[in-house]
């Protein structure tokens, strides 16, 4: 009898890493076919916008995944011609441009979205050495290139809004909008802007095309996580410090609970934490590592959201974690052996999330609590007039009285001052006519430099007089 | 949390039969001179020699352990053989020629010193059966012993040989259990049994009444449990750095506990063993009593085989086991199993696409995947530890990428070394 040989075991699990990828496609469906309903769909059934306009997502989707599947075989086709047949092979082309249409504006031109899947394929993944060999997201690497490139032409395309949501919200995505409130709104102003918060959970706000829907996500996450599609511990810990970050920087400028679920219910976070950090290839495979992993995507994602002009946070932050990841793993093996060696990143992490929480926390105070600077000692009525006597923080108290008819401000005495050290610039620059000459758009007059602190400080008492007045 | 996972046993299709005796009908033995890893011991005898049964026909020089005959005979040639492991190892031919001779039994099998048991152990080349050749005088060496775990584990799936030995003789192994506790002065043993494993537990509480200190200790149906760290683990809920008699312990296969019954009883060798004959191409699944030295091809027929295309030919279980290309290899001490079975279609390899699960899974907490990355950098390999690798093969079971992350790690190991 003739035996072959091989070097065993000689039983193998039935699991495969096509089946894995066949079910991360599986997980995805749903949120893609919610998509198509949400920005197509509806907006077909409104009537007023043209077919074009509808199927619009449906060409990002179908450009974005075919330029991906063709760019990597044609890629493979060249390699395998100068290097000998079949020694290169394309795995999972489809993957890199169809998340790639799931995390672009929505609003993307078509050239931007093929281009931007060309660099995810063929710059993401082809150039490190095909699946399994590169060190960044491929769809991210596409992502980033389109928005620091074209960011400013897809805004003005219309950005992440639908028609529909063009015509009838009219700001921007949710992030954007707080951002613009200086981090610290209301929830009529933050959340109801948007409909409610079952809006955020069901996804009919703005956003792109994956990730609006928080519940399919949810049960997507499930779903991977049970058929051992990705890593839990990523997911979970990502949020939860994203959750604890932001729950205290509500709790400090007195925001509900619903502060930190907003952040979790916004922008690209679940979405990016189930699908884009997750993504094997490119996050540790350590237990340990994984979860300093999350935790660190979470600290970058809360800096770049409240201490960067950037709104969303996710990509970046995954691109850099991407970086790390070997670091992230030797960490990892060292604590499979010794379980003490976490004990200082994880101190370390820990207390350096709470540090930034809190000063972030104050910060925001700062910038969006700029009247509590201001004090009004006294306000009344004579005749036509409303006079206010108030108190300004500058370097030192200002004390002032600002008169107002129908709603204008019409006359600033400075009653103290003695404090101040830089007054003679104000008077200089002659900044109290300036402020009530421009006191319809008194958001846009300049401090002085030289003297910012003084000037601000005026500023902010007219700009507290006028919203009183509102009142 | 000991790392590992639940296999598919296929345990039921070796029991359905009762054993094959083929002890007595092979006429020609083949003695391998090999011990553990040593391939290549002395011989001591030359063709034409008469031998007896228990006469040293080599000896493994370094800790002078003597290779014993397990029959009377006549020394027919000094040749090689094929050994488990694939090697072809210098052996001794016997042909046998059987003498009538009775037994001598001694009564009082607990009636040694300490000394006397360990001269006897490895006189009568008492080693580890359950797959390692280890010489089992040297493991009870240690003065303080406390506990004694019997190793009734078996995680691997398929075999069954210490399955139908319990079965048979579970008397036997009590009694050297209880000689064994008493003679080294051992407070407390366990017999370490998978949960699931009904026969062999209900075979040891039939007798269990009758002697003290010895409990059964079921542990969870996972390979590989029986990995004497995760045993140790599992019973005592102990880690130990590199051998457990660093915490008072002594881990015997159950099949050795019979080979100790063996030469306390008799002052014989174990000239005989169990093995499984099993897999998806034996017509006739079933364990085979044989002679050490048998010559696996002369047992082959009476269990025969199912034609096919691309069958394999496993000495060992399906996670450890030796795919041979031959079926001339001889039965040894610690020769448990041989499978025939359908080669899987090749399945193709695919990158690593890093999902982790062969470093989540490694019951020695490697990283496989890491190692593999770093196979040829040997500073790398220092953090890895690839040397604490067993070779239980579940890195390369789990791979959903088919890369035989095993191949790796063992290369690593010599990297390191």
């Amino acid at each position: 009898m003739k035996y072959v040989i091989d070097s065993g075991p000689h039983i193998k699990d039935d699991d495969s890493t096509a089946l894995v990828m066949n079910r991360l496609l599986i997980a995805l469906i749903p949120i893609i076919l919610f998509s198509i309903y949400k920005n197509s769909f509806l907006v077909l059934v409104e009537g007023k916008y043209s077919i074009m306009q509808a199927l619009y997502p449906i060409f990002i989707l179908l450009i974005a995944s075919s330029t991906s599947i063709l760019s990597e075989k044609i890629f493979v086709h060249i390699l395998n011609k100068k290097y000998g047949y079949k020694k290169y092979k394309s795995y999972f082309a489809l993957f890199p441009g169809l998340f790639l249409a799931l995390i672009i504006p929505i609003n993307t031109p078509l050239i931007i979205v093929f281009l931007g899947a060309l660099i995810a394929s063929i710059i993401g993944k082809m150039l490190f050495g095909g699946f399994g060999y590169n060190v960044f997201n491929p769809a991210l690497i596409g992502a980033l290139f389109i928005l620091t490139a074209y960011g400013t032409l897809i805004a003005s395309n219309g950005g992440y809004l639908n028609p529909v949501e063009i015509d009838t919200i009219a700001t921007s995505t949710p992030l954007s909008n707080l951002s613009a409130l200086n981090y610290v709104g209301t929830y009529e102003k933050v959340v109801n802007a948007y409909g409610s918060i079952n809006s955020f959970i069901f996804g009919t706000i703005p956003g792109t095309l994956g990730e609006v829907s928080k519940i399919l996500i949810v049960l997507a996450f499930v779903y991977l996580v049970l058929f051992k599609v990705i890593k839990w511990r990523i997911p979970v810990t990502y949020i939860l410090t994203v959750f604890i970050m932001t729950f205290i920087i509500g709790y400090n400028n007195n925001l509900g609970i619903w502060y930190p679920i907003f952040h979790i219910l916004s922008g690209g976070l679940l979405f990016g934490a189930v699908f884009m950090a997750t993504d094997p290839v490119t996050s540790p495979v350590t237990d340990s590592g994984q979860i300093i992993y999350g935790i660190s995507l979470g600290v970058l994602t809360v800096i770049t959201r409240f201490l960067t002009s950037y709104p969303e946070g996710v990509l970046t932050s995954i691109l850099t974690m991407n970086m790390l990841v070997f670091l992230i793993d030797r960490l990892g093996v060292k604590v499979k052996f010794n379980i003490k060696k976490i004990i200082l990143p994880l101190t370390l992490m820990i207390l350096l999330s709470f540090g930034l929480s809190l000063y972030i926390s104050n910060t925001i105070k700062d910038t969006g609590k700029k009247n509590d600077r201001v004090q009004i000692i006294n306000k009344e009525q004579s005749g036509s007039k409303t006079i206010y006597t108030l108190t300004t923080k500058g370097w030192g108290l200002i004390e002032a009285k600002v008169e107002l008819q129908k709603g204008k401000v019409t006359k600033i005495e400075i009653l103290n001052s003695s404090t101040e050290t830089q007054w003679s610039e104000i008077e200089d620059n002659d900044y109290i006519n300036t402020l009530i000459n421009k006191q319809s758009d008194i958001e846009n007059v300049d401090t002085i430099s030289g003297t910012t602190r003084t000037s601000k400080a005026l500023k902010d008492m007219i700009i507290a007089v006028l919203e009183d007045y509102g009142d | 949390m000991l790392r590992g996972i639940e296999l598919d046993g296929n345990k039921d299709i070796s029991i359905k039969r009762d054993i094959l005796d083929m002890s007595e009908q092979i006429n020609t033995l083949y003695v391998p001179l090999v011990n553990h890893t040593n391939l290549n011991c002395k011989c001591l005898v030359n063709v034409g020699d008469v031998v007896e049964k228990n006469s040293i026909i080599g000896m493994r020089e370094d800790i002078e352990l003597p290779i014993l005959s397990p029959s009377d005979g006549t020394i027919k040639e000094i040749g090689e053989c094929l050994y488990m492991n694939g090697d072809l190892v210098p052996c001794v031919v016997i042909e046998v020629n059987k003498k009538s001779k009775t037994k001598k039994e001694i009564e009082d099998i607990t009636k040694y010193t300490k000394d006397e048991f360990i001269r006897l152990l490895k006189d009568n080349a008492v080693v580890g059966m359950g797959g390692s050749d280890f010489p089992t005088y040297i493991k009870y060496k240690a003065s303080n012993i406390e506990t004694l775990i019997v190793n009734a584990v078996e995680c691997e799936p398929y075999i069954t040989s210490d399955l139908m030995l319990v079965k048979l003789k579970a008397k036997e192994i009590l009694d050297a259990i209880s000689a064994t506790m008493i003679i080294n002065k051992i407070k407390k043993c366990f017999i370490a049994v998978k949960s699931n494993n009904t026969i062999v537990i209900d075979s040891f509480n039939e007798h269990l009444l009758s002697y003290s200190n010895i409990e059964i200790k079921t542990v969870k149906n996972m390979y590989p449990m029986g990995w004497e760290r995760h045993t140790v683990s599992a019973v005592l809920n102990k880690k130990y750095d590199r051998f457990p008699s660093e915490i008072g312990v002594v881990v015997s296969n159950v099949s050795t506990m019979y080979a100790i019954y063996k030469a306390l009883k008799y002052n014989s060798s174990i000239s005989k063993r169990l093995i499984t004959f099993t897999g998806s191409n034996i017509k006739k699944p079933i364990n085979v009593l044989v002679k050490i030295g048998t010559n696996i091809k002369d047992i082959i027929d009476e269990v025969g085989i199912k034609k096919g295309r691309e069958l394999k030919f496993v000495v060992g279980g399906p996670m450890m086991g030796e795919a041979l290309l031959s079926e001339n290899v001889i039965a040894t001490k610690n020769m448990n199993c041989i499978m025939v079975l359908k080669d899987e279609d090749d399945l193709e390899v695919l990158p690593c696409m890093r999902c982790g699960r062969c470093d989540q899974i490694c019951p020695a907490k490697l990283s496989p995947v890491l190692i593999k990355d770093n196979v040829d950098n040997s500073d790398n390999l220092r953090i890895l530890d690839p040397k604490k690798c067993m070779e239980c093969g579940l890195c390369t079971y789990i791979c959903p990428s088919n890369i035989d992350l095993r191949s790796y790690v063992k290369k690593a190991k010599k990297e390191v070394k």
